[in-house]
């Protein structure tokens, strides 16, 4: 405010002056017997000074009249009052008004156009040497500095930006003085909140404003701004500002799709480097396992039948049978999980498909018996049936692990309007409180995968429940509400949908 | 006495010596060799009763030495292969394989395999039936199929089956325990010419269990061999 004043005491000021030294110029050429038309170009001139040095057009449009005011007193007849004797003058009054007014709106105007250009040429320069400094920004921490700096130049004060984006931790780069430093983000979840619930783009404290910088689907930074910058600066670069967060924007956006694209190539290096990994190993334990059964079985056929050592033959066969449903499980996950192969849906029969898996878990467990119940009615289902055949014998491997020869295992299929429906229920001890809930988790979660193999849920689930996924179904586990035991149920769209990625 | 010779084309030499030992403990006199051009030049020179293939072979793909054997020689042949080369199996089948056996498998398997094939193989060699009206009466369990009199009974009751579930039938009970290919069914059933399309073949087998299978889902006479096609199960006959 004291500035506004300042600047209207000095334009009056010079108001004063010039109409003055004018009205004595006058007086002057009145006594050397000038005629009168050189004292109304006189008084032209003032005002086209007047709004030379002043700015805004109420100066000029002031000294018109006061020029008016003061040749009507100082030079026409009567003198020394503001009457007027000769009508004539009137018109000299009104083209003098005129004349001056337009004088001084142009002249204004012309003042205002060279400043405006002035401030546009320098901000489409600032905005180039921005926008060349951050196309060079290599990664996020280089343009929080370029931001800083660059507001901090143009606001004449400290100016700070932190990143909030999702992809990296919050980093707060500020400028103080020539400086640059690292401040830790306090409470970045609540500035974060204040900015997109509800949506903003300018908040203050005692301290800062505080500027958002949105990229197209979220925040990606804040501009600090302390509050000790001149207010009226911030309130004219105002526009500039504006630009320079839309330009930072677009650098933030643009790091962090490389950041993403980065990070995703690696991720799937990574996983395809341990996907290739355990399916080398995988393939490789295949064969000599194969050896390993064929001989125990060999030398079972060789001992007696009440030999001891058929006992531990058959535990060796057991054994490596058990691996080898291990490393047939690993092979088909990685394989799907690899997302190279895309799984092979045919029309099947899920009646073909249950018998197979059952034919094969029987096999296994000679002693067991497994009943199935498939509807009468016939339907083919579009499925990749060596997969959901391991998923049916998978969910059968688990229920005869958790179940003692005498109950009944199950395995039934029917049909819904637009699914069909496979479910494998035992009468076994059940699922344990505390796997309930983490059944999915495991399903979810490879990391969890050691652990699970010593619960004896197994790699098994997570097989089952990735290629179910990959046909669109859904699969859940959970204990029998009508009696003892667990059941596991899986459905399969009955016509072919989009194609869903694994 | 004679001693009918097999051939092993197996280059891992554990499973050979596994599927060396279980056949020469069956009596049979074994060859085992690692690649196929050894296979090949043993069967020239030799000459062999069967012959077990593996497909995953170091110098040769097994199915080109299907494909060479087959060009002079109507040899058993059987094709082991690891689980997930489906559509080579089938391929394989297809092309003149005689069976198949996937890894690994027990000796039981192996022994069963090989008797269907050497028994094909000398019904072929020995009987001549060929194109003769066939009236024999086909029994399998407590299957019965009477081809003269074109009736099907199971348990000595009459089952009452369509043209075509008479023929699936039938093809079935002429080949106990061979694999028969989608393929093979579909040409055999349908006639040359008709195309690949296995959706009628499985709706016409669902339709057959369910006259002959106690449980369609629970098959045990046509089993289902996934991807490749059936095979029906041998059963004693019931008095």
């Amino acid at each position: 405010m004291m500035l506004k004043e300042k600047e209207i005491l000095q334009s009056l000021l010079k108001l004063i002056v010039i109409v003055f030294a004018a009205t004595v110029l006058g007086e002057i050429f009145t006594e050397l017997g000038f005629p009168e038309t050189n004292i109304v170009v006189m008084y032209l001139l003032a005002v086209l000074l007047v709004a030379r040095f002043t700015s805004g057009y109420q100066y000029g449009i002031l000294s018109a009249i006061v020029s008016l005011i003061c040749y009507n007193y100082f030079f026409t007849e009567p003198y020394h009052t503001l009457a007027v004797n000769d009508p004539g003058y009137l018109i000299t009054f009104s083209i003098m008004l005129i004349t001056s007014i337009l004088t001084s709106a142009l002249t204004t105007k012309e003042k205002l156009l060279t400043k405006e250009a002035n401030e546009r040429g320098m901000e489409s320069r600032i905005l180039y040497m921005l926008s060349s400094k951050l196309s060079d920004a290599a990664d996020m921490e280089a343009v929080l500095k370029i931001a800083a700096e660059s507001i901090s130049h143009l606001l004449q004060g400290n100016a700070g930006c932190i990143y909030v984006g999702k992809q990296s931790e919050p980093v707060y780069i500020q400028q103080v003085g020539e400086e640059q430093i690292h401040r830790n983000v306090r409470d970045l979840e609540k500035l974060r909140g204040r900015f997109t619930n509800p949506r903003t783009e300018y908040l203050e404290d005692q301290e800062n404003y505080y500027y958002s910088v949105n990229g197209r689907e979220h925040l990606l930074a804040v501009v600090t701004i302390d509050k000790k910058v001149n207010a009226e600066q911030l309130r004219e670069k105002k526009r500039l500002l504006h630009s320079i967060i839309e330009n930072l924007s677009m650098a933030m956006e643009r790091i962090e799709v490389t950041i993403e694209r980065v990070r995703d190539r690696e991720n799937m290096e990574r996983e395809r480097e341990r996907a290739n990994l355990l399916r080398a190993i995988s393939h490789d334990l295949r064969t000599p396992l194969s050896g390993i059964m064929g001989t125990s079985e060999m030398l079972m056929d060789m001992t007696e039948k009440e030999d001891k050592r058929q006992a531990l033959l058959m535990g060796i066969y057991q054994d490596a049978d058990w691996l080898k449903s291990l490393v047939e499980n690993i092979l088909s996950l990685t394989r799907l999980q690899d997302g190279k192969i895309v799984i092979h849906k045919e029309m099947e029969a899920i009646e073909e498909v249950i018998g197979c898996a059952v034919a094969h878990v029987e096999r296994s467990f000679p002693e067991r018996e497994i009943q199935v119940e498939t509807p009468e009615e016939f339907r083919l289902v579009p499925m990749d049936a060596k997969l959901i055949e391991q998923v049916i014998t998978n969910l059968l491997d688990n229920a005869v692990k958790h179940t003692k020869p005498k109950e009944t295992i199950t395995v039934s299929a029917s049909y819904t309007e637009d699914t069909l429906l496979v479910s494998v229920r035992d009468e076994g001890e059940g699922i344990a409180e505390a796997d309930v809930s983490n059944l999915f988790k495991i399903f979810y979660t490879s990391k969890t995968r050691s652990a699970d193999v010593k619960r004896g849920i197994g790699l098994g689930l997570t097989i089952c429940e990735t290629v179910v996924k990959a046909h669109g179904g859904t699969i859940s586990g959970r204990n029998r509400t009508d009696r003892r035991g667990a059941e596991f149920l899986f459905t399969l769209p009955l016509t072919e949908g989009e194609d869903e990625n694994v | 006495m004679f001693k009918e010779t097999i051939l092993v084309i197996e280059d891992d030499v554990q499973i050979q010596n596994f599927m060396v030992y279980t056949l020469e403990n069956a009596g049979f006199s074994v060859e085992g060799v690692v690649n196929g051009k050894d296979g090949i030049s043993y069967l020239v020179r030799k000459n062999a009763d069967l012959v077990l293939l593996d497909l995953g072979l170091p110098d040769m793909d097994g199915m080109e030495v299907l494909h060479k054997i087959r060009e002079w020689s109507e040899v058993p042949i059987i094709i082991v292969s690891a689980r997930d080369q489906d559509k080579e199996k089938a391929a394989a089948l297809d092309d003149g394989a005689d069976d198949y056996l996937t890894k690994p498998f027990s000796a039981t398997e192996l022994m069963a395999r090989i008797r269907v094939a050497l028994r094909y193989y000398y019904r072929m060699n020995h009987v001549s039936s060929e194109e003769k009206p066939d009236d024999t009466v086909y029994v399998n369990g407590s299957l019965k199929l009477d081809n003269g009199a074109h009736i099907a009974y199971k348990d000595d009751k009459e089952i009452h089956l369509t043209p075509l579930e008479y023929q699936l039938l039938l093809f079935f009970m002429q080949n106990p325990g061979k694999v028969l290919t989608y393929h093979t069914i579909l040409r055999k059933i349908w006639g040359e010419g008709y195309g690949e399309d296995t959706q009628v073949l499985r709706s016409l087998m669902a339709s057959t269990r369910r006259k002959i299978e106690r449980n369609p889902a629970k098959p045990e006479y046509i089993e289902t061999e996934i991807g490749i096609g059936y095979r029906m199960r041998e059963h004693e006959a019931v008095k």
